[in-house]
């Protein structure tokens, strides 16, 4: 028995320490120091922290995760080689306009126009390839919709990097303007797919999810041509705090979730339609079951409502310290507060009455406006403290 | 609607003969889900009504927007203080208790369902689980069957039945726990967020000890009731403080006015600072404060910023706006109607309210703010030329001038000439109330980029006497012009110049109107028009001699347009209200910091509460109760392998799976 026992734990130990998983480790945290010692003097107690938080969130990702690896590695090296080219001009923002590289490829503007080709051309692949039934398709759909994400991470990476360019006044991360946050819902709601995709195993719904990227898109580039949205501007005192770089993000993966979620709703609806209409529809067979389908926005829902927990939570701790209150029934507080109830509502009513399928996706659709009109509406129609971002 | 067979159910442990009858009823309603939901949901529709309706106005805004019946209606359901509405308060409340009872209920058969492992079924029951597999193994071994639920991360229990075994595993019984914590935490998070409430005061407001102050008076007029002692349990408030004053007390917004909360320390302000980015955006707001208390050896000296605020005891004292502090003004005061221009002088400061006689009554000036920066996007030349995005107006005074009648009308004025279309104006706007916007009086800069050259001109036009004479002066006589003839025109310039003293540029075309017949009118008026505007030419030129630097053989082309954009401004006159113009002469600026003051027991509460909110949902979430049953039949030497989990997802069959051939492989 002993002996058993321990072929048994060897091969959990292995699965703990692979080679793999340690370079990964030891490069993330040679890149953590390595950021340190560049910016470490102007970082606070608090920054450091979120640094090493940071670190270690990385490295249990990768692990979780593998395709995280890859992607950071070609993460790092545009966005490495972006400074450097940055660098070799004397850091002169005006780099961006001569330095070939960084005109055509990875200046933070260049790379946003890259990201939002590829999550458009991936999105026409994925439906391609689903009309066409063609695999070969929507894997380069998949591949467009990495190298999509890859480009948004890298602009943002030197986006940051150019804020402190143009006047280390303005230096911040790019998580706080309305066109710095649609990028990153943008870059978490197609990675967060990308990771259900690799877990079900099915690209099919690719092109449902891709869509609300499409339109975020969208509204990016008329927010950038029409309003000059993307010029780095400073920040104004209320936002000059650490709490903003965590609770942005926490706030992004709850409307990614939520939006997936919705979306997987939809493609759920059409296909239960289908189904209805003509039960031997190859559409059918390309789609996952519709088990699968309210599987997956279950578990949407709950992955953004967990986050969203945190982003109200860390929102109420930054609203004490920004405003001195912790609610203020702002109506940018009060949205977060609505959408959460929708989504609790919803967890439960699934759980009490056990209801499934249609009534809950269209549910989830529902709650997509809801989160919508939190994440949008309120900057457009309704005004309050929170006016970071007014359109 | 097609549902999925409902694969999870709940296990809802509940034993009715334990619970008195009467219960029986209510208890379930109370702690239903159904319940439940349809409180989140009616939570969520109040907070939708009140982002949508603004609130706390005043009420005239509501009769405006909704008139006076709605205004009503939607005021009798506390609408418009959605978030301190009774009914909101109870749907609250009611949350409060059923998820109270909600835990109550289900939490002491969580708890016991956590340390469960129901090792006692018969075999029978374990072949109804979910997942079930039956084989018959080589040889049945405890040690070996423990070993391998184990290396699956499953405690185990051992039962030996009569006819065999049963090794029963658990994992993931946090699981229950993120029940418990999830939906204790939402009665921590309500307990919390009612000591911060002000719950108290309406109590004591409706017990009459304690009632809002709505008029503005000085500290020391007001009323007892409307104190509140340093004894208050929490409160949330805000006080400007000038620099260089101190204060002890803050104001709390209450219903439609305040309430004064007496503070058991005092705070000076030392200083205000805002900083700016080179766009003219405010970078930075801070005040250096000391705090001083009976208590206290030292004072506590701290500068505080947005973000950055300072936390004494359970108070917390927060950088939250700014204001003008009473900034000392020096006023020019000009009489529209004077035939002379000779402004009165005044010393007055921000906040302050003047009494104004003049001939058509009396005024009070009220002095309501004074702004030092007035940044606005620059024009495109400006951007082209300095590369700035922003561009500065300088200082504005905003006031108010009431009439005898109680009516008041506001003004902004700028200190400095501002460029428009290349010409300098001071500009000055006015409106009737704050719904409106301002209009604007745009009077142009002489060549000193003051205001005296209008204003002599004005003072000039003004002056019945003077005009005459220059008007007689003015106008060529004897040689070749007939005596008659040059009286008649002398005549009608200063009648012209009579009406537009009297009445403006209308005054011309009332008196045409009036007393020309119907025909001939346009032709009168295009003559009057033109000798109007000869007339005040004439008086321009006089005024133009008396500034020695000008040269009047010669007028150019500044001048030339600063008489007709003079001319613009006295059309535009009459509307300017009062016969007054206030001119900011010189200032000093004197900040004041708005703080914002909060004694908040309820917020480590809150945070409590939050933290067990997000510990509970991961584990609700992402720690999943699983229990396997490995029931060995001693008989017929099988073993039966059963599984279930408390929620029924796609991946615990292929898990079932797994560990089924965990088994096997050992077994
Ligand atoms: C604001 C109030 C509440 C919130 C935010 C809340 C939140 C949640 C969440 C997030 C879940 C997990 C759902 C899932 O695993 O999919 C849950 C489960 C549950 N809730 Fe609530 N809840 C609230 C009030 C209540 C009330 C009043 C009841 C009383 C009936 C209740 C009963 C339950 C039960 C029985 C479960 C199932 C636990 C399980 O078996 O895993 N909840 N709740």
């Amino acid at each position: 028995m002993n002996t058993m026992n321990s072929t048994v734990e060897m091969t959990a130990s292995k699965k703990l320490f692979s080679i793999k998983d340690s370079i990964w480790a030891l490069l993330v945290i040679a890149g953590a120091f390595y950021a340190w010692q560049s910016f470490g003097h102007i970082m606070d107690a608090y920054e450091d922290g979120i640094l090493v938080g940071s670190a270690i969130g990385l490295i249990l990702l990768g692990r979780f995760w593998p395709s995280i690896k890859t992607l950071s590695y070609a993460v790092a090296t545009l966005s490495l080689l972006a400074l450097w080219t940055y660098t070799q001009h004397n850091n002169q923002i005006s780099a961006n306009e001569q330095a070939f590289f960084l005109k055509f490829l990875i200046s933070s503007q260049s790379a946003f126009m890259w990201m939002s080709a590829l999550f458009v051309l991936s999105t026409i692949g994925y439906f391609a390839g689903l009309i066409a039934k063609s695999d070969f398709t929507t894997k380069i759909a998949s591949i467009l919709a990495w190298s999509g994400a890859a480009f948004g991470l890298v602009g943002m990476m030197v986006r940051w990097r150019e804020s402190y360019l143009i006047n280390p006044e303005y230096g911040h991360i790019p998580v706080s303007s309305l066109y710095e946050v649609f990028i990153l819902f943008a870059v978490l709601t197609t990675l967060m797919y990308l990771y259900y995709e690799q877990k079900i195993r099915t690209r099919s719904m690719g092109g449902f999810v891709m869509l609300i990227v499409s339109a975020s898109v969208a509204f990016l580039l008329w927010y950038t041509f029409d309003r000059g949205a993307h010029e780095i501007q400073p920040l104004v005192p209320a936002l000059k705090s650490y709490w903003m770089k965590i609770h942005v993000p926490a706030n992004f993966i709850g409307y990614g979730g939520f939006s997936i979620a919705a979306m997987v709703g939809l493609a759920y609806v059409l296909t239960e339609k289908i189904q209805l209409k003509n039960p031997n529809s190859s559409f059918l067979r390309a789609m996952p079951s519709l088990e699968s389908m309210d599987d997956l926005m279950y578990k949407t829902i709950a992955l953004g409502f967990a986050f969203f927990t945190i982003a109200t939570v860390l929102g109420a701790m930054w609203a004490a310290e920004a405003w001195g209150g912790y609610w203020s029934w702002d109506p940018k507080e009060t949205w977060a507060l609505i959408v959460w109830l929708n989504y609790a509502a919803w967890l439960h009513i699934r759980m009490s009455k056990g209801w499934r399928g249609r009534p809950m996706a269209l549910w989830a659709l529902i709650g997509l406006v809801v989160t919508t009109f939190a994440f949008l509406g309120v900057n457009m129609f309704l005004s309050g403290l929170h006016s970071y971002g007014e359109l | 609607m097609k549902n999925f067979p409902i694969m999870s159910h709940l296990p809802h442990p509940q034993s009715p003969s334990q619970t008195p009858k009467k219960h029986a009823v209510f208890m379930p309603f109370l702690g239903s889900m159904n319940l439940a939901v349809s409180l989140l949901v009616m939570l969520a529709i109040a907070s939708v009504i009140g982002t949508v309706l603004k609130q706390n106005e005043l009420f005239q805004g509501y009769i405006i927007k909704f008139g006076p019946f709605w205004t009503q209606v939607f005021n009798e359901l506390g609408l418009f203080n959605v978030y301190g509405a009774a009914w909101f308060i109870l749907v609250l409340l009611f949350l409060l208790i059923s998820t109270s009872v909600c835990v109550y209920r289900n939490g002491p058969g969580f708890m016991k369902d956590m340390k469960q492992f129901s090792e006692k079924l018969s075999l029978h029951a374990y072949q109804r689980q979910p997942h079930v597999t039956t084989y018959t193994p080589q040889q049945f071994d405890i040690e070996i069957a423990q070993s391998v639920l184990k290396d699956q991360g499953y405690k185990t229990k051992v039962h030996h039945r009569d006819d065999g075994i049963t090794i029963a595993g658990l994992k993931g019984s946090w699981n229950r726990l993120g029940y418990i914590f999830t939906h204790v935490s939402i009665i921590i998070i309500c307990i919390g967020a009612l000591m911060d409430s002000n719950l108290l005061l309406k109590y004591r407001e409706l017990t009459g000890d304690l009632e809002a102050e709505t008029r503005s008076v000085p500290l020391d007029k007001i009323e007892q009731k409307s104190w509140l002692g340093p004894e208050n349990f929490s409160f949330r408030g805000t006080v400007n403080i000038a620099e260089n004053q101190q204060s002890d007390v803050l104001f709390l917004p209450y219903e439609q006015g305040f309430l004064v909360q007496k503070l058991p320390f005092t705070i000076d302000v030392k200083d205000f600072r805002i900083q700016y980015y080179d766009t003219g955006m405010p970078k930075s707001f801070e005040s250096d404060i000391i705090l001083s208390a009976p208590d206290l050896d030292k004072p506590i000296e701290k500068t505080i910023a947005v973000n950055h605020p300072l936390f004494y005891k359970n108070y917390a004292i927060y950088q939250s706006s700014f204001s003008d502090g009473g900034s000392l003004l020096k006023l020019k005061i000009h009489s529209l109607k004077a035939p002379e221009n000779k402004p009165l002088i005044l010393d007055t400061a921000v906040d302050k309210t003047e009494s104004l006689k003049t001939p058509i009554g009396t005024f009070k000036l009220e002095l309501s703010d004074f702004k030092m920066h007035n940044i606005v996007p620059a024009s495109e030349e400006e951007r082209a030329l300095t590369g700035k995005k922003m561009h500065n107006n300088g200082p504005t005074i905003i006031f108010k001038v009431r009439n005898e009648q109680g009516q008041a009308l506001e003004y902004e004025n700028y200190m400095m000439p501002i460029e428009q279309e290349g010409r300098q104006f001071f500009i000055a706007g006015m409106r009737a109330s704050q719904a409106e916007p301002y209009r604007y009086l745009f009077i142009p800069a002489d060549s000193n980029r003051q205001l005296d050259r209008f204003f002599n001109f004005l003072a000039l036009i003004n002056n019945r006497i003077e005009t005459k004479k220059i008007i007689e002066n003015a106008i060529p006589s004897g040689i070749g012009f007939e005596q008659n003839a040059y009286r008649m025109q002398v005549r009608l310039l200063t009648q012209l110049l009579a009406l537009v003293r009297q009445k403006g540029f209308n005054g011309i075309n009332e008196f045409v109107t009036q007393n020309v017949p119907q025909q001939d009118q346009q032709k009168v008026m295009e003559y009057y028009t033109s000798q109007t505007s000869v007339a005040l030419q004439t008086l321009y030129l006089s005024i133009l001699e008396q500034e020695k630097d000008q040269n009047i053989q010669e007028i150019s082309n500044f001048n030339k347009q600063w008489f007709d954009d003079a001319i613009t401004a006295l059309s535009n006159l009459p509307d300017y209200g009062p016969p007054l113009f206030i001119q900011l002469d010189s200032f000093k600026q004197i900040e004041a910091t708005g703080l914002q003051i909060t004694k908040s027991p309820g917020k480590d509460v809150v945070y409590f509460g939050s933290a067990l909110l997000i510990i509970g949902v991961f584990f609700l979430f992402y720690v999943r109760q699983k229990r396997i049953w490995l029931a060995y039949s001693a008989e017929d030497q099988t073993l039966t392998i059963a599984g279930k989990d408390t929620k029924e997802l796609p991946e615990v069959a292929q898990e079932f799976q797994q560990v089924v051939q965990a088994v096997q492989s050992k077994l």
